[in-house]
């Protein structure tokens, strides 16, 4: 069952309607996607978004049980009721992981706050999803830096660099506590993750966001694609489409 | 009515670290995926600081091939005078586009060193292909700089910023007159966007093979953009560049 490891939720240009999951099921069973791991948009870019969206997730999460695994998020430049919103998330709503994106939410990687927040994550057991590849907030030799100090918390690189940077996420997946998601690297990044990471913590994903208009759901079409048209060997795409996902995001 | 041409505007010939095309497997693929021509880059060693071996080899292969292979040719600015007498020769040997790689050569794109560069592309009419992406030397604003500098060379934004830049495109490639955006990396869904807000007489399709796919990723072009309601960026808007140095 392939497992599409980065969609998003509610983009701006698009507010899927709220707690309606049909749209994003019919994409997926148009491309023979089995599960998706959810993940916030509006709440990624708005702090006053966050915890109604987070609500959401979850609600969409309910009406779809098996397909639809949701992550939260939280803003860390708000102290204290970050922290607390990223364990309501994990521990109230229920909630598979949380996503960041330093970048957007303007939060650096050593902010104080968020080393909280990745002890509150390794206590439930629950990964931390990075947008991953760019300066200066989210290099994924950052997200590698936080792996080298919470061993205990899992970390996926979001986007493994996505396109200049693959390199520096290849090195990071030396880390037993870092997933690398195959959403954005060009097919020759993947043939190398395929031949030289470690392949059992290899995801794949396709950052689809509902957008309207023309090509909107091209997203899936072209990253699965390239999944699907580098060379590499069938048990090691079976690995990145499906087996892993199940390992991190088991379905209970 | 002007006939259709098909052109992929980035292939990297040669075979080092992660490229490993050769003639005839670019050859095949160009075949595959039904494209007339291709213009021929270096790889990365060759960009950087080989760059008289690499333009030889892509002359060389272009005069083998004339008919399917247009050769560019790069010289990196820091070889100051060196670099000028290369990009001189290469153009006076049949280059039709200088390639410029800031991440790879070392600089900003912007920067001071690469205008004795471009004084030359000017004199020869050849258009300059820019490298653009993170992690934030080679943006687009930064070649809207150079459009601006140099008016009458035609600048290529490679990647399209792919992909962090992606918010700028559809201000910055509208900027000046003399700007153009190459699709390799930046994914068809979104240059299909930015053709349709900056106009189809912008657009110029490239794989970057081996990079990516050559005909993964004009398969998946074709698709979201019809070559019948999109004929110019799938080759007449680089002949058109590509033309006027041969026309001068």
């Amino acid at each position: 069952m392939i497992t599409d490891c980065h969609v998003h939720w509610s983009s701006p240009e698009a507010p899927l309607a709220a707690t309606d999951p049909s749209r994003l099921l019919g994409e997926l069973d148009r491309h023979g996607i089995g599960r998706a791991v959810l993940m916030p948009n509006l709440g990624l870019m708005r702090a006053d978004a966050c915890r109604a969206e987070n609500d959401d997730l979850a609600a969409v999460m309910a009406q779809a049980p098996g397909r639809i695994l949701s992550v939260g998020t939280s803003w860390p430049k708000q102290g204290a009721e970050a922290i607390e919103e990223a364990r309501r998330c994990l521990a109230d709503l229920g909630l598979k992981g949380l996503k960041y994106h330093p970048w957007v939410q303007g939060f650096s990687t050593a902010d104080p706050t968020f080393a909280e927040i990745c002890r509150v994550a390794a206590r439930f057991d629950a990964p931390l999803i990075f947008h991953d590849g760019t300066p200066c907030y989210c290099t994924s030799e950052q997200i590698a830096g936080l792996a080298r100090r919470f061993p205990e918390t899992t970390f996926v690189l979001g986007h493994s660099g996505i396109l200049w940077n693959w390199r520096s996420a290849l090195e990071a997946s030396r880390w037993p506590n870092i997933w690398p998601c195959l959403c954005s690297p060009h097919i020759r990044a993947v043939e190398t993750f395929a031949k030289q990471a470690r392949t059992d913590r290899l995801l794949w994903g396709s950052d689809w966001t509902g957008r309207p208009g023309p090509g909107a759901d091209g997203s899936i079409e072209y990253r699965l694609g390239v999944v699907l048209e580098a060379q590499m060997d069938e048990e090691t795409r079976r690995s990145i489409l499906s087996d892993n996902a199940a390992c991190l995001f088991p379905y209970r | 009515m002007t006939k259709m041409i098909t052109i992929d505007a980035y292939c990297v010939l040669g075979v080092d670290r992660e490229y490993d095309l050769t003639e005839a497997s670019l050859l095949r693929s160009m075949d595959d995926a039904r494209v007339e021509r291709a213009v021929i880059a270096s790889p990365d060693r060759y960009l950087a600081v080989l760059n008289r071996q690499g333009n030889e080899t892509l002359l060389d292969a272009a005069s083998r091939h004339p008919t399917r292979f247009i050769p560019s040719c790069s010289v990196n600015p820091w070889f100051d005078a060196d670099a000028r007498a290369e990009l001189r020769a290469c153009a006076e040997q049949g280059a039709r586009l200088l390639v410029l790689h800031p991440y790879v050569q070392g600089y900003s794109a912007n920067d001071d060193l690469v205008w004795p560069l471009l004084e030359e592309a000017d004199q020869f009419h050849l258009p300059v292909y820019i490298h653009t992406g993170p992690p934030g030397n080679a943006t687009p604003w930064q070649v809207v700089d150079l459009a601006e500098r140099f008016v009458e060379v035609d600048f290529i934004i490679g990647h399209c910023g792919a992909t962090d830049f992606w918010n700028d495109m559809p201000f910055a490639a509208a900027a000046a007159p003399n700007l153009y955006f190459e699709s390799s990396l930046a994914r068809p869904f979104q240059f299909a966007r930015y053709v349709k807000s900056v106009g189809a007489d912008r657009g110029i399709v490239g794989s970057f093979a081996p990079i990516s796919g050559l005909r993964f990723e004009w398969e998946q072009m074709r698709r979201m953009l019809p070559p019948k309601e999109y004929p110019d960026v799938y080759g007449l808007n680089l002949k058109r560049l590509l033309d006027k140095g041969r026309s001068s």
